[in-house]
């Protein structure tokens, strides 16, 4: 009689230190899962964590490499963000951010050798964004005009963009690819003017555009008209109506500037550390790590800053450790891993656990017998 | 059960406690239900009458108490454990499967359904409990097709179904018009005198007076009196329940009319499927004057207020607001042109219910000064002005950053209310403002309608309630199947005759 249950029941306002402490918790956990894994293949779990802390974090090279890896992973995961925010499904940021670095290299091939970096830059950044959002508005547009399920049509729109990717590299002898190379074929490097420069090792301002985009984007959400409105759709489409805002107009802006977000990184990304459309650097699954961003971050348009640069330091130990043996998939495995547990701990910030005294359900027992029981 | 279950009360329950957020619904409630009786549980919204029959039902565990059925003590963790112990409560929202028939509904959930269902026969049971029972309805409906009240007796075929033995009627005749009561009330006794014992919710007087042998009273999660309803007088009741002596607003003398502020004329809408719901509706509302309109709900109210609201457009016919044809105005425009509108449901369309209370009283004025100006918004006005109308208003349990869904119904109106009439609409249109909410704030919720009034707002209140219709309108209406099929001066109009009109009986075919 005397056992104790626990129960859970929703949570008024969430204390802050529960909203930071269960991503943590998420991240531990999934680290510890991985870590079984590790230790029934016959690692020691510590040393394989400690070799991918020095490698993300040891040296110089190890931070800007992950802060390269990281810049693509705040903005896929703020597209997914702003997104999900609205309620509106795009998990297409793998494909939008294809487009995107379809379109960026494509404006910096147009425009060629001899364009100043000051004008070509801010182009290539652009197109990369536009070409993002115009990937987008393929599945934008039919959801809020014909009701279309965007989950579906981003997926799809995922692995067309990456044939024609494909297609541009290795189908084609487009302005895309490299002429020199005829054995392997490869993408065409951009114009030195179309370059970022680098600054830090390998690392350029790609990250500071990215960490500029998530604080600009959480102004926009949270200080400006706009933001309100799409704040009320987002919480209730007919709350929003019903105060006279434009409910498709916001779903369709939403929709296009997480498609921009997502297109951003793939400009950054070919104008940065890729250099050129290269399918074997580009196809990383990128965008869909952005959702693992995303949600670790709970949507919040300023965590996906320091959540997508640690999702980076992971993708970026993962190569070092074949030095020591240990397969490139064990990040793979923390990475689902930190999506399962972020997911679940979203339950434990909207409910609250409590111990209760449990009693036999349903006993009917009469009330003198129940000391006995 | 043999002799000794005799002995003890069908129900008893002890020192029942349940809080929510910090609040007691209930605090130590006893309550004890003979077998054959019909036992009415009377208490202001929100004084733990549905908090109470929830823990009873297994919906909630209490805090608390104990719960005896039969004299044993019985826990329940969920609804399912309740049914087994042969405990079923019908919900004020109902529980039905729309897409289902009636006779589907019955035995869906139940333990010994056996693998292939046999429609027929379960259709011939159904219509057999129904006319036991006097509950009448077509056991092969689908429950969409059905009315409010025939849906209602599909619940409580449901738990009959099972051979439920307590039944708990959650605030039954909320959704029903006077002569669907009645008739409600007929099943009751029957059921009573069947050895069943029935809890009757309700803050009705005049119910609790007509149908209950026995009367619990609850006051702020309290009891707050109990005894046989024959012993008590109505004015007993009232005293119990609300503490005070209850006076609630009524419309002072007749003021004089203005111009006419709202014209609806010849509107025709469609309904959710469809279909048209609102056939060829002419309305005129005046300044300073309300039009209360009567009908069981689903017969177009909804639409109609959409209609002038702008959320849908109008098949055909033409919404005018002081003289302007508004008829394909956007809902922006006609909000600046001095339309203010209290929709029956609250979280979710009058109010954003993730959004905290100071972004709620904004959504009508966040676009001009001081709340926004060239599209940036100003957080200090948003505070500043909140914290005024909170505090004019007397909305409680506001706290920095909460959502507003964790307010009371009572102060989510009062919020709604304060947003819609802050701006001095020239208009208001108020659906069912009062349903659901306690005395207190019911009170505050008819002095805000009528003091819109004084100031020359033309009010049209949609509403199931009669009594508040006779008690606040200068002019009636009754809405039936998307027709005005009667409009009379409040002087003259009974409750009667209301209910009449309301379930479709015309006074021009009824002779």
């Amino acid at each position: 009689m005397n056992l104790r249950l626990l129960i859970s029941e929703p949570r008024g306002l969430t204390p802050l230190w529960v909203k930071l402490l269960i991503p943590i918790l998420s991240v531990l956990a999934a680290g510890f899962v991985a870590g079984v894994f590790l230790y029934i293949t016959g690692e020691t779990p510590s040393a394989v964590y400690a070799h991918m802390l020095r490698s993300a974090f040891g040296s110089s090279r190890g931070w800007s490499e992950t802060l390269i890896s990281g810049t693509p992973l705040i903005l896929t995961g703020l597209a997914a963000a702003v997104a999900f925010k609205m309620l509106v499904w795009n998990i297409g940021a793998e494909g939008q951010f294809l487009m995107g670095a379809i379109a960026g290299s494509g404006i910096a091939i147009w425009l060629g050798d001899g364009v100043a970096p000051g004008l070509a830059l801010p182009l290539v950044v652009l197109a990369g964004c536009a070409g993002g959002a115009a990937w987008a508005s393929a599945s934008a547009l039919p959801k809020v005009y014909l009701g279309t399920n965007e989950i579906i049509t981003t997926l799809m729109l995922n692995f067309i963009a990456l044939r024609l990717m494909e297609y541009l590299i290795f189908g084609s002898h487009s302005p895309w690819r490299d002429s020199g190379f005829s054995t392997f074929p490869s993408g065409r490097p951009l114009p030195e003017g179309a370059r970022f420069p680098e600054f830090f090792n390998r690392l350029d301002i790609g990250v500071f555009i990215a960490a500029a985009a998530a604080a600009g984007a959480w102004y926009l959400f949270n200080k400006t008209r706009w933001g309100f409105e799409v704040r009320v759709v987002g919480d209730s489409e007919n709350a929003a109506r019903y105060a006279g805002i434009k409910v498709p107009g916001k779903i369709l802006g939403v929709f296009l500037l997480s498609g921009a977000f997502a297109g951003l990184a793939g400009a950054l990304f070919v104008a940065g550390p890729a250099g050129a459309l290269d399918p074997r650097s580009l196809n990383l699954g990128l965008g869909f790590t952005g959702i693992i961003v995303a949600a670790l971050a709970r949507l919040n348009l300023l965590a996906v800053i320091p959540v997508g640069i640690l999702l980076g330091a992971l993708n970026n130990a993962g190569p070092s450790l074949q030095s020591i043996g240990v397969p490139t998939a064990t990040v793979t495995m923390l990475e689902g891993g930190i999506l399962i547990f972020a997911v679940a701990g979203e339950f434990l910030i909207a409910n609250r656990l409590r111990r209760v005294r449990a009693r036999r359900a349903v006993a009917l027992q009469t009330a003198g017998e129940g000391g006995g029981g | 059960m043999g002799d000794d279950a005799n002995l003890h009360p069908a129900v008893e329950l002890r020192g029942i406690d349940k809080s929510f957020y910090g609040v007691k619904a209930n605090d130590g409630v006893d309550f004890e239900l003979k077998r054959g009786e019909v036992h009415a549980l009377l208490g202001e919204n929100g004084a733990g009458k549905s908090t109470l029959c929830s823990a009873l039902a297994g919906l909630y565990r209490p805090d608390a108490g104990e719960i005896l059925l039969d004299g044993s003590r019985v826990h329940f963790r969920t609804p399912k454990d309740a049914l087994a112990a042969g405990v079923g409560m019908v919900y004020q929202h109902f529980r039905l499967v729309e897409n289902l028939t009636v006779a589907e509904n019955l035995v869906l959930g139940h333990q010994d359904l056996p693998v292939r269902v046999q429609h027929r026969r379960q259709e011939r049971i159904a219509e057999e409990m129904g006319e036991r029972f006097g509950l009448p309805v077509d056991p092969s409906a689908r429950i969409w097709q059905l009315s409010v009240g025939e849906q209602q007796r599909v619940e409580i075929l449901k738990l009959l179904y099972r051979d439920v033995q307590v039944l708990i009627l959650d605030e039954p005749t909320a959704v029903l018009t006077p002569q669907e009561s009645n008739q409600l009330f007929t099943t009751m006794r029957r059921l009573a005198e069947e050895g069943r014992s029935v809890i009757f919710v309700s803050h009705k007087l005049a119910e609790v007076k007509q149908v209950s042998d026995r009367v619990t009273v609850l006051r702020d999660g309290r009891n707050a009196g109990r005894g046989d309803t024959a012993d008590l007088s109505p004015n007993d009741l009232a005293s119990m329940m609300v503490g005070r002596e209850l006076r609630l607003p009524r419309r002072e003398t007749a003021t004089e009319p203005g111009e006419v502020a709202l014209e609806v004329s010849g509107l025709r809408m469609a309904g959710d499927r469809g279909l048209e719901t609102v056939r060829g509706v002419s309305l005129q509302v005046r300044e300073g004057e309300i039009l209360g309109l009567a009908g069981v709900a689903g017969n177009g109210q909804r639409e109609l207020a959409y209609g002038i609201a702008g959320l849908r457009t109008p098949v055909a016919g033409r919404v005018e607001v002081a003289g302007r044809d508004v008829t394909r105005w956007s809902v922006r425009e006609r909000i600046a042109a001095g339309t203010a509108y209290i929709p029956q449901n609250r979280l979710g369309m009058g109010l954003a219910p993730g959004l905290t209370t100071e972004e709620n009283l904004a959504l009508k004025s966040y676009r001009r000064p001081p709340y926004s100006k060239r599209g940036r918004l100003a957080a200090g006005a948003f505070r500043a002005e909140g914290a005024r109308q909170i505090e004019q208003y007397d909305i409680r349990g506001v706290r920095p950053g909460l959502p507003i869904r964790l307010l009371s119904g009572g102060n989510l109106q009062k919020a709604l209310i304060a947003r819609e009439i802050e701006t001095e609409p020239r208009v208001i249109l108020a659906v069912s403002p009062t349903r659901g909410l306690d005395v207190g704030a019911t009170e505050a919720v008819r002095e805000h309608l009528l003091a819109q009034r004084r100031r020359g707002a033309a009010v049209l209140l949609i509403s199931e309630d009669l009594d508040e219709l006779l008690a606040l309108s200068d002019r009636l209406a009754v809405i039936y199947e998307g027709e005005i099929v009667g409009e009379m001066e409040a002087e003259h109009a009974t409750a009667d005759q209301l209910g009449l009109l309301m379930a479709g009986h015309r006074e021009e075919r009824s002779a």
